[in-house]
């Protein structure tokens, strides 16, 4: 390890106002640190992560921008607390490294606010699920704007410097302790996706037409994106981004600026950060390239017109977007050598990537809306992929009812705290509605009998299943009275064997479906051939399928076996399957191709 | 190897990636051989891609707050 002589951090200390780890600091100064004196001042030498950057030494400066107007400079967040929110970040990204760099040298420190340190915890692990009430719930708290806006900050570093920890697999530090895990268990979050339109702060001052980064901005993006407006509570930092995009995104001397543009478009819409792919679709417009083009990186780089490097680098590089986080696929940066590229260009992909998920996470944290309009908006729907283990409405990390606190108060007789029940799950409960009624008026008006039936009885409610399954059982409950009185013969309680069945169609499928029919057109089909599914497919279809609950969910919620569930869920689905197939049978294969065994 | 029947009886976790390895060993060792399995795996998961993706019974967030504002209206009604 290189470090610093222990005799220049007194100076230091008392510049920077907090305590150097002087632990740290036995090795000779080298021309490392001549360079980097902003890393010696945050941690007083050299950590291994910024020496395996050194090849490309202007990303190494660029990042030290951002460390020292965000981490060691104290406004309204001690460095302490700052720490702790590092670790806070580095636990919910699984990175040991970071979460050792950024120990207190106290062990008697405390963690810091709860509240904020659930906020950075959500916001690290969860951004895309970060909404105004939590920045209300923050206010309400007691915590102003600038102290939000440099929680939002310290989350975002936290979040780059966990990218490039994960990426680079550093060493620890000599002389750092190995990392004691403070794990997220302590900490509630919220699964919920709420559509709430941001920004979530109060408007700044504008950025000064003379200052150095509007004329960054200006120069380089043809514009001042609302994302650096929005962060004027602290010009300095946004100054240092800017100097950190300079060095980072700009030169051309490694990778080429459409490279960097696509990794930093191909990373945002891993994160389903709207904002981003909408501004930097419109800047790769600028820079001539084509809009189809842009989409198909934004949709499947595989598919896109390039080469088979750059298919390699951005496969590689999309595994280090911020979410999912339970991903386990790590970053080879040998395949990439076996491409062709060097260690300058892979340091300079991995810094571009870093600094992207730096700057989606404020945008989540601020919630900044698009200069231009989006032309792919992302919502809950993308959280969901059709399949796999990442539909994290079953992750285990929601077993934890998010709602409880929230039911506590309303049982303890405010009624008003139910207004952020119903609108949490209206949706849900008016999706399980009209998907049973097949009547969107009717589901209009159930909606509020089942929240008014829930509110009288949420006394009753002992927690023993998620709030949310309950209130999904009482709409079902509600539905299925009322398709009693329409239609007395048919009983969802029909627990008759689910007996096999044979799919007829068997022709292969389109290899694009989507391109066949338009979205409106599909919606349409599927929701008819929802509403012709046996009543005990269908309600389990549109529970799993629709609503995203988990099988141990729809279970609870119908009061249904596990594997009764899965039955009549498969069943559904091929039965759903056989009223699709006519419209999305390839075109050559019109004719029966292969037969059952 | 598995007949096409059992097959479809067991794909159901297999869909989900939820099979345990075994099961998940002995399902793909006859979709390797059975092109009409294959096909009904493929066309399965788009089906389940439509309907995940379907927004035919959902609100808008324009929607959503007069819902939230007529049930608070009655609930406030009814407790005063």
């Amino acid at each position: 390890m290189a470090g610093a002589p222990a005799d220049s951090s007194g100076e230091l200390h008392e510049r920077v106002g907090r305590t150097i780890f002087m632990h740290r600091t036995s090795v000779a100064a080298d021309e490392q640190i001549v360079g980097f004196p902003g890393l010696v001042e945050a941690y007083g030498f050299i950590p291994n992560l910024f020496l395996l950057q050194k090849e490309l030494p202007r990303a190494v400066e660029g990042e030290q921008a951002l460390i020292r107007a965000i981490a060691v400079r104290e406004c309204r967040l001690s460095r302490q607390l700052k720490d702790s929110l590092f670790r806070t970040v580095a636990s919910a990204l699984h990175s040991d490294y970071c979460r050792a760099l950024h120990t207190s040298p106290h062990p008697k420190d405390g963690e810091g606010d709860p509240v904020l340190l659930a906020f950075a915890h959500k916001l690290a692990k969860r951004g895309p699920w970060i909404c105004k009430h939590d920045v209300v719930g923050l206010r309400a708290a007691g915590f102003d704007d600038s102290v939000i806006l440099e929680t939002v900050l310290a989350v975002a570093l936290g979040q780059m410097l966990c990218t490039l920890a994960n990426a680079l697999r550093p060493d620890l530090d000599e002389g750092l302790p190995a990392p004691v895990s403070i794990g997220p268990s302590g900490l509630t979050e919220t699964v919920d996706w709420v559509e709430t339109c941001g920004p979530y702060l109060q408007p700044c001052p504008p950025l000064p037409p003379n200052s150095r980064p509007h004329a960054f901005f200006e120069e380089q993006f043809g514009f001042v994106p609302k994302l650096f407006q929005d962060q004027m509570l602290r010009p300095d930092a946004v100054e240092a981004e800017s100097q950190a995009l300079a060095q980072i995104l700009i030169p051309e001397d490694q990778l080429s600026r459409i490279v960097k543009e696509n990794i930093v478009l191909l990373i945002s819409a891993a994160n389903l950060n709207t904002y981003f792919v909408a501004v930097h679709s419109q800047i790769l417009a600028t820079l001539g390239v084509p809009l189809e083009d842009t989409n198909q990186i934004v949709e499947d780089h595989r598919r896109a017109a390039i080469s088979p490097g750059e298919v390699a680098l951005f496969d590689e590089i999309r595994k280090l977007a911020c979410f999912p986080v339970t991903s386990e696929a790590r970053f080879e940066s040998a395949r990439l050598r076996e491409h062709g590229f060097s260690e300058p260009q892979i340091l300079e992909a991995l810094a571009m990537a870093a600094m992207t998920n730096f700057l989606n996470t404020i945008q989540a944290g601020l919630g900044s809306v698009p200069d231009f309009p989006p032309r792919r908006v992302f919502t809950r729907k993308d959280l969901y992929p059709s399949l796999g283990p990442s539909r994290l409405i079953s992750d285990a990390t929601s077993r934890e009812d998010p709602d409880a606190a929230f039911v506590v108060l309303v049982q303890g007789g405010n009624a008003d705290a139910f207004e952020e029940l119903v609108r949490r799950h209206s949706r849900r409960v008016f999706g399980t509605l009209a998907g049973l009624l097949g009547n969107l008026e009717d589901a209009r008006d159930l909606t509020q009998d089942v929240f008014l039936k829930a509110f009288e009885n949420i006394g009753r409610f002992q927690g023993r299943s998620k709030f949310s399954t309950w209130l999904i059982s009482i709409a079902i409950n509600t539905g299925t009275e009322l398709l009693r009185q329409r239609k007395p013969c048919e009983s969802l309680d029909q627990s008759g064997a689910d007996e096999e069945f044979r799919p007829r169609q068997i022709q292969s499928w389109a290899d694009n479906p989507e391109q066949v029919l338009g979205a409106s057109q599909r919606s349409q089909l599927v929701r008819e051939g929802v509403l012709r599914l046996p009543e005990k497919y269908r309600v389990v279809v549109l529970l799993r399928d629709i609503n995203q609950l988990s099988t141990e969910e729809v279970a609870a919620a119908l009061e249904l076996s596990i594997p009764a569930v899965k039955a009549r869920l498969l069943r559904g689905r091929l039965m759903l399957r056989e009223s699709l197939a006519p419209y999305f049978v390839a075109e050559e294969k019109r004719s029966p191709d292969a037969q059952l065994r | 190897m598995l007949s096409c029947a059992e097959f479809l009886a067991e794909f159901g976790d297999y869909l989900e990636e939820a099979a345990s390895p075994e099961v998940r060993a002995r399902l793909e060792e006859h979709l390797h051989e059975c092109k009409t399995c294959r096909i009904i795996v493929d066309s399965t998961r788009k089906t389940i891609r439509f309907v995940t993706d379907c927004d035919s019974f959902t609100l808008t967030a324009e929607q959503v707050e007069p819902i939230v504002k007529d049930v608070m209206t009655r609930i406030r009604e009814k407790k005063n």
